[in-house]
């Protein structure tokens, strides 16, 4: 009797989930697909493992924008963050020694709490702002770097492999992945920014601060892409990059999406941009083992963010937060 | 005796196998007359009137034009070449677009010569109907500039035009019917738009949507009863003299005395001020407001469209700030600049009922409740919403306010509009403010969901809140108020008791 009852538990569960994350069909879809049109190439412990490498690529960058993408804005300054922070690694190395790498979060938390204020106070679209503040981060990050991209030697010990096959970047993604998670479906303030997102007059009159949150939800996404970076600073090389790569940017918006966050806010959040990003690695590699020329690829990746956005614009009314 | 220009006869639609919205409904519409269509939500008033333009096709019925059988239109566009046409509640206008672009929308056609337009012509033709209707405003202004009773008559004259572009007959009466048109105008604005459409009546035949029961006694010639699918009952009124009791018993099929007159027994002010305004003045909206408010006293403040009162509301609850003056919450003199969130935390909460301005549509009820009442959730150790006493929380006010939902976890958008309403005010009856400021708490709901919403507002009164009213509905205030203020221009010119009030309206 009582197996039975659980059993008609879980089936609506499942249903339930599926409903809201209908992501997850996709990705196992996709799984299935590729393993059985590669069967030598794609169920390797290499290959998966280099899925693995991608997605906390993904996921890093786009776990501070999800949280902002919920209140109805776009933080596109990620990349910026993620630049700027290494060339600033590189030198104040000499002053601070190994503690210098603690500047990347503190980077971003001041510039998510700059944005926030800019943002609030002069009432411009957060895109254009956090775009405009991508450029100028790249072009400081080329002055400062005096052109060429700057290696710094020291943090290996972050990626330093602990299990086989897994990447230790994949590790370290975990608990900050919990965290944005928490924040979001847990705390006070992640039912502000859905508040504010979903309806922003309302937000006011239900005596919610609203431009504190705004510039909260701002500077979250900030310190999350700052601490994310710590991890992407080695798990990229250890060198910080002098240009600015399209790729960088678009891809984890591409994940947001995919995850099923509309962009025009008050549903989605860090969940399902995880599971956007883990979809989206998985199509990527799928899609390289196909031989498909480069450009070819990059074609793909584009209709896909235009297929996904109306997806998931369209499937709004059926999406809920929970 | 005139013509019938539109019969339907034995109209039924049923939803998804399941759901009976109509059954067996005939209604008929002659020349040059206002019929008025009344009844509770969901009561199948929209879907009649969806079927009549054509948005979707009944399971049976029949089509008489001027006594001749013919099918039922397919879409609006064929429903307007029969003279039917539509003015929606709300979302009808185009704020961007100027009066006679607005006008000829979608019949840009008729004025083009090798895709080039005629303005000069759509001009002139827009101009001409303004001026045959009576409507005055400039076609060249935009949309937004012009006041909203405004607006709606250019709905409505652009509603008879495409009727008179897309007719097949040339002497064709159009029949406008319109959805609840008065739900986002003022008193003064309602009578205007009468007053025009009493104008119009030689030019058209109207439909009349309505939930609120004066108004359509007073500008139909006939009305027509809907109460659960069903056609109640017909009142000629120009032949037959009835009450709005009369009325109001044929819609909800209960006594409406039983919740207007009861509750007046039940007022209990005590002495404690939670609430004191002195000389409050905001140059343009109001001067010198003084007023006094108890603990469990509901004050009404009346008037017509700016006169302030919605401003005097707008800024106790921190909207809107005060030039000159002291507003002083439970003893604590309070900045102007002060914003709402501030004014919530002194215990002032501030309840609309315009749909959709305070409701989370997308959200699930629990969250809707809880958003005001995030303390009572949290756990103790660590500040961490706790999903089960969200959902308990929700659970006793579905219950305690009878919202008609499958689960706590259902969203809002799919909810009646009554019960839309009732999570609105179920998360002030679960905070419990000191203040509440109430601003049309039951715009635009039906008599049931009324009754349910005046009831929770008293007991919330009983238990101490405050109350400061503003509204467009008299009786509301005659229900509500200890106290009721009179303002014009801005200033307060009688405070009467709810006794003179009804006497003062009554004349």
């Amino acid at each position: 009797m009582k197996i039975l009852n659980r059993k008609m538990l879980i089936l609506p569960l499942i249903i339930q989930t599926l409903k809201t994350h209908p992501v997850i069909i996709v990705l196992i879809t996709l799984f299935m697909m590729f393993s059985i049109l590669y069967p030598e190439k794609f169920l390797t412990p290499l290959n998966l493992s280099t899925i693995l490498k991608q997605f906390v690529t993904l996921t890093l960058f786009a776990l501070g924008p999800s949280i902002v993408v919920v209140t109805g804005s776009l933080d596109l300054s990620f990349v910026g963050i993620w630049m700027l922070g290494g060339i600033l690694v590189w030198l104040l190395m000499p002053i601070l020694g190994m503690f210098s790498i603690l500047v990347i979060p503190l980077l971003g938390l001041v510039t998510g709490f700059l944005i926030g204020v800019i943002q609030v106070k002069a009432k411009v679209p957060s895109f254009i702002l956090t775009l405009s503040l991508l450029v100028t981060y790249g072009g400081l990050t080329a002055t400062l770097s005096g052109g060429y991209p700057r290696h710094v030697r020291g943090y290996e010990f972050i990626t330093a492999r602990l299990i086989q096959y897994i990447p230790t970047a994949f590790l370290w993604s975990i608990p900050i992945i919990i965290a944005a998670v928490f924040i979001i479906k847990c705390t006070r303030i992640g039912i502000y920014l859905y508040a504010i997102g979903s309806n922003e007059e309302g937000a006011h009159l239900a005596g919610i601060n609203v431009d504190k949150y705004k510039i909260l939800a701002f500077t979250i996404s900030g310190l999350f892409t700052g601490i994310g970076s710590i991890v992407l600073f080695q798990h990229l090389g250890g060198a910080a990059p002098v240009e600015l790569n399209l790729n960088n940017m678009v891809w984890p918006l591409v994940a947001m999406v995919l995850g099923g966050t509309p962009l025009m806010g008050g549903s989605g959040g860090p969940q399902r941009t995880v599971l956007g990003a883990l979809t989206f690695a998985v199509v990527y590699r799928g899609l390289l083992l196909s031989l498909l020329h480069p450009q070819m690829i990059q074609l793909l990746v584009g209709l896909l963010l235009i297929v996904s956005i109306i997806v998931g614009t369209r499937g709004l009314k059926g999406v809920t937060i929970t | 005796m005139e013509v019938k220009l539109v019969e339907v006869k034995g109209v039924s639609k049923t939803f998804n196998g399941v759901v009976r919205a109509l059954d067996e409904v005939s209604i008929a519409i002659r020349q040059n007359e206002i019929v008025g269509v009344v009844g509770e939500n969901g009561a199948g008033k929209s879907t009649l009137m969806k079927i009549l333009v054509g948005v979707f096709p009944p399971d049976k019925g029949e089509w008489y034009y001027k006594g001749r059988k013919i099918p039922f239109p397919k879409n609006p566009k064929d429903a307007a070449k029969r003279g039917i046409s539509i003015v929606y509640q709300e979302k009808g206008v185009i704020p961007c677009l100027r009066v006679y672009q607005f006008l000829l929308l979608g019949h840009e056609d008729k004025y083009t010569k090798i895709s080039r337009l005629h303005i000069d012509k759509m001009k002139k033709h827009a101009r001409e109907i303004l001026e045959e209707l009576h409507v005055k405003c400039d076609i060249e202004n935009f949309m937004y500039e012009l006041p909203i009773s405004t607006q709606k008559m250019v709905e409505i004259a652009r509603a008879i035009l495409s009727v008179r572009l897309e007719h097949e007959e040339d002497d064709i009466t159009s029949i406008i019917i319109l959805d609840e048109p008065t739900a986002p105008l003022t008193i003064e604005e309602r009578r205007e738009l009468f007053s025009h459409i009493l104008d119009m009546k030689k030019n058209a035949s109207f439909i009349f949507v309505s939930h609120i029961i004066p108004e359509v006694m007073e500008f139909t010639d006939r009305v027509y009863v809907l109460r659960d699918g069903n056609l109640v009952i017909h009142y000629d009124l120009s032949k037959k003299k009835i009450t709005e009791d009369d009325l109001f018993r044929a819609i909800v099929g209960r006594e409406s005395s039983e919740y207007i007159h009861k509750p007046e027994i039940e007022r209990v002010v005590r002495e404690e001020t939670v609430l004191t305004v002195k000389n409050l003045t905001k140059n343009g909206c109001y001067y010198d407001i003084s007023f006094d408010l108890h603990k469990g006293e509901c004050i009404g403040i009346f008037g017509p469209a700016g006169s302030g009162k919605s401003e005097i509301v707008n800024t106790i609850d921190g909207f809107i700030s005060f030039d000159e003056g002291v507003l002083i919450v439970k003893g604590q003199e309070v900045k102007s600049k002060e914003l709402p969130h501030v004014r919530l935390s002194r215990g002032i909460g501030y309840f609309s009922g315009e749909t959709g301005k305070e409701l989370f549509l997308n959200w699930p009820i629990t969250k809707n409740i809880s958003i005001v009442n995030i303390e009572k959730i949290l756990r103790k150790l660590i500040p961490v919403i706790s999903f089960n006493a969200e959902k308990r929380m929700a659970e006793k006010i579905v219950q305690r306010l009878r919202i008609k939902a499958p689960n706590v976890n259902t969203d809002c958008y799919s909810l009646s509009g009554g019960s839309k309403q009732k999570v609105s005010v179920g998360k002030w009856l679960e905070r419990s403010p000191d203040i509440l400021l109430l601003e049309d708490p039951t715009i635009g709901i039906d008599v049931g969901a009324r009754k349910d919403i005046y009831e929770i507002t008293l007991e919330m009164k009983k238990s101490g809140i405050s109350m400061i009213l503003v509204s467009d509905d008299p009786k509301e205030y005659s229900i509500l108020c200890d106290k009721i203020m009179f303002i014009k221009d801005g200033r307060i010119q009688k405070v009467l008791s709810p006794e003179q009030f009804k006497k003062v309206m009554a004349t």
